[in-house]
């Protein structure tokens, strides 16, 4: 039978099995023979390179990224290379890997970090590939989803208001749920009592495996052990400031953050893969800014003028001349960390929104002067009137809002053109990154 | 009817007209927990962060200050004063007759044929709210000029702007459904009409509403006046669910435009600033739309409701 804690690393039987292990954190450098003899026996496992073979917990930990990274990455991908990540047999030392990379991951960058966002997303992807890739017969497979699920979910009809967590972090669609009556159906007698009747010219069985099937159940089971690792995350930071970092954890986060520097060029966020390529910080070239910039540039007439100036053009606009990438690297950057005397934000940047506000109608700072002190919080400077470095980190520099926020808020900037479409509408500042890049090809 | 009132008319309307009693039980009873605001001068609620830590105190500022309008919140605060402590909100859904993407009158402001149309896409969102989300709690207020669907559920009313969002764009259609559909063995090709549950249906009877609904001035993305003509045409197909036919006499590229467009359309269905602002203030059932002249009521049965039968204030009927 295919351990339960071979697909989440947080089920009871996981963390049983990892407290037996005892691991000892001074020694997860050192060679251990029962995991190589274990990776050696897979036969699926190409061995031709020593490099392939993880030969201690610490090496499994890195493999585990790699593999992500790899995946992502580059287009000739080895699966033969990493076949042990799939293979059961390992379950005992995965999960001691699972839990070292969290907890450094927990302790060193925190919940919200880029290095959390991969980590999760790598065990989602981990999970999914490991389902499929088991070859289990179907009833095997469905039985195994079932026990995860009930450890999971302690009720036998699921709300979805249970998984809101999962919808607010988009882990999961409202839209890709059967819902009835609040409830979620995974069943198919449940399923063929309420819709049978109405599904005509179709076999109600047949459809109930093309909307449902075991493919819900696992997408249910996945995106929530993906909130319970972040969750794992959190918890662990939360210690931080109260237990001593082991220095081997600390280690490891640092070869954590090398593995992932390889990614940095590629990466794009969470959800989606942004705009591949770089560009350097440069002066701005309005010609290349998306359609609702350049609306709300020109001031707007009627409703959400706040909006546009402050939450939409002035994070765009810094983020669009100071760190255009932001999205794919660090996001605790400050203005000043890129623009050290604030000349930049001062001469280009602040002229930019300010003319803005001037073109709505009625002028945005001759009724609501406030929105200025607002546009330099947002800015990350605190509620002040005038931009000082010494306020600098009292709020947060915002990031550009998602296109999707935007159709929110404001739905009459949104106008897409070819490229917004082509981009598949995720955030006004790819369309920019992209815009550049074209000129300089 | 629906000019302005005057000065003495707002009086009139708050010391003969208007009780406290009239304001619902499910505001009073959390009313130390809301924030009110007020418009005095009718330039927008700027009299905002009040408190009544019970329905006599709102009676006694209401019938001295006779206000221009009425506001409370969404959210219920432990110190609604400071706008601080939030514990939860109502999930609220705005649909203002005046803002509706597609209508057939062509009037300027509101008038009997927008309200209507108003009353029958709030009827369809609640039945969705009921039958697929399940949510019980809800309370429906005319607002004036268009009705808000408030929602109580203690499940709901934690729930932060993304999933807010979510439910939003499921209620109005505003995601086009996928198409392909496999079941680990093979992939099929289902259109959203052909499915006639989940969320496929939702979206399907929303786009059904709209394109009844269009007027030879409706604008689409990406439909020019061509296209336009032939839905027009060829739609009396979809009042009896022909679907299959009119894609067939539309094409099925121009079929995609025309769902494409009205997809992004259906977004405006229900203004969604107020669904995801967590403090937003809505108006006061029981106080006066004083622009429109018109009382903002909670609805008890909306299949009877006639505005201008219980949304009428005296002084309008004494002008």
């Amino acid at each position: 039978m295919i351990p339960m804690s071979f697909i989440n690393p947080l089920s009871d039987e996981a963390k049983q099995i990892v407290r037996e292990e005892k691991v000892d954190l001074q020694r997860i450098y050192d060679e251990n023979d029962i995991l190589i003899d274990r990776i050696y026996s897979i036969k699926s496992q190409d061995t031709s390179d020593d490099a392939f073979i993880p030969r201690n917990y610490a090496d499994l930990v890195i493999k585990r990224l790699e593999w992500y990274v790899e995946k992502r990455s580059n287009s000739n991908y080895n699966y033969r290379k990493f076949a042990f990540l799939f293979d059961p047999e390992i379950t005992k030392f995965d999960l001691v890997a699972f839990y070292i990379l969290c907890q450094a991951v927990g302790l060193k960058f925190g919940p919200n970090s880029r290095e959390s966002r991969v980590l999760v997303e790598l065990q989602g992807h981990i999970i999914e590939n490991r389902l499929k890739e088991l070859n289990l017969n179907r009833e095997v497979r469905e039985e195994l989803t079932r026990r995860i699920m009930n450890e999971l979910i302690v009720q036998d009809r699921i709300k979805w208001t249970v998984l809101s967590d999962l919808l607010g972090s988009k882990k999961i669609y409202l839209h890709d749920l059967v819902l009835k009556d609040g409830y979620i159906i995974l069943d198919k007698e449940v399923f063929i009592k309420h819709f049978g009747e109405e599904i005509k010219h179709r076999q109600p069985e047949k459809m109930y495996n093309l909307f449902i099937g075991n493919r819900v159940k696992e997408l249910i089971i996945i995106k929530m052990i993906m909130q319970n690792t972040e969750n794992y995350i959190e918890s662990v930071h939360e210690k931080a400031n109260i237990i001593e970092p082991n220095p081997t954890i600390l280690k490891i986060a640092d070869e954590v953050t090398e593995v992932l520097s390889k990614e940095i060029k590629y990466y794009g966020s969470s959800q989606c893969s942004g705009p591949r390529g770089q560009i350097k910080p440069s002066p701005l070239s309005v010609d290349k800014f998306p359609p609702c910039i350049k609306v709300a540039l020109n001031g707007i007439k009627s409703g959400g003028r706040n909006e546009a100036i402050v939450l939409l053009l002035a994070p765009f606009l810094s983020y669009a001349r100071l760190n255009p990438h932001v999205f794919g690297s660090n996001t605790s950057l400050k203005i000043s960390d890129l623009d050290k005397d604030l000349k930049i934000t001062k001469n280009e940047i602040l002229p930019m929104i300010y003319d803005a506000a001037d073109k709505c109608s009625p002028p945005l700072f001759d009724d609501q002067p406030q929105e200025k002190v607002n546009i330099n919080a947002k800015l990350g400077f605190g509620m002040h009137s005038e931009l000082n470095l010494q306020h600098e980190g009292e709020t947060t520099w915002y990031t550009p809002m998602s296109c999707e926020k935007v159709k929110m808020n404001m739905p009459s900037l949104c106008k897409p053109d070819d490229l917004c479409k082509r981009l598949k509408e995720i955030n006004p500042l790819f369309y920019y990154i992209e815009g550049i890049k074209n000129n300089l090809e | 009817m629906f000019r302005q009132a005057t000065l003495e008319e707002r009086r009139k309307y708050y010391r003969e007209e208007w009780e406290v009693k009239e304001v619902p039980d499910f505001i009073l009873d959390s009313i130390e927990n809301r924030e009110f605001g007020f418009d005095h001068f009718g330039r927008g609620p700027n009299d905002r962060y009040k408190v009544f830590t019970e329905p006599d105190y709102l009676k006694r500022f209401m019938k001295s200050k006779t206000p221009f309008a009425a506001y409370c919140s969404v959210a219920y605060y432990e110190k609604p004063r400071k706008r601080a402590g939030w514990m939860k909100s109502e999930l609220v859904f705005d649909v203002d007759a005046k803002d509706i993407p597609v209508r057939t009158c062509s009037c300027s402001n509101v008038c009997e044929t927008c309200l209507g149309e108003a009353k029958e896409i709030v009827s369809r969102l609640i039945d969705t709210i009921k039958g697929d989300l399940g949510l019980k709690n809800i309370h429906l207020v005319y607002s004036g000029r268009g009705y808000h669907i408030r929602i109580l559920d203690k499940d709901v009313m934690k729930m932060d702007s993304d999933v807010r969002s979510q439910v939003l764009k499921y209620l109005v259609g505003a995601d086009i459904p996928k198409d392909m559909y496999d079941d680990g063995v093979a992939v099929y090709k289902l259109e959203h009409f052909s499915i006639p549950f989940g969320y496929p249906r939702v979206f399907t009877e929303r786009i059904k509403y709209a394109i009844l609904h269009l007027t030879p001035d409706s604008k689409l993305d990406n439909v020019n006046q061509k296209l336009m003509e032939d839905v027009l045409k060829h739609r009396k197909l979809l009042e009896d669910d022909e679907w299959g036919l009119f894609k067939n006499r539309i094409g099925p590229i121009r079929y995609k435009k025309v769902v494409s467009g009205i997809a992004s359309l259906n977004m405006g269905l229900v203004d969604a600033k107020v669904t995801i602002d967590l403090k937003r203030i809505l108006r006061l059932p029981s106080t006066l739309h004083s622009k429109v002249s018109m009382k903002c009521i909670e609805v008890k049965n909306i299949e009877t409701f006639d505005p201008f039968k219980e949304a009428v204030p005296e002084f309008v009927q004494d002008r």
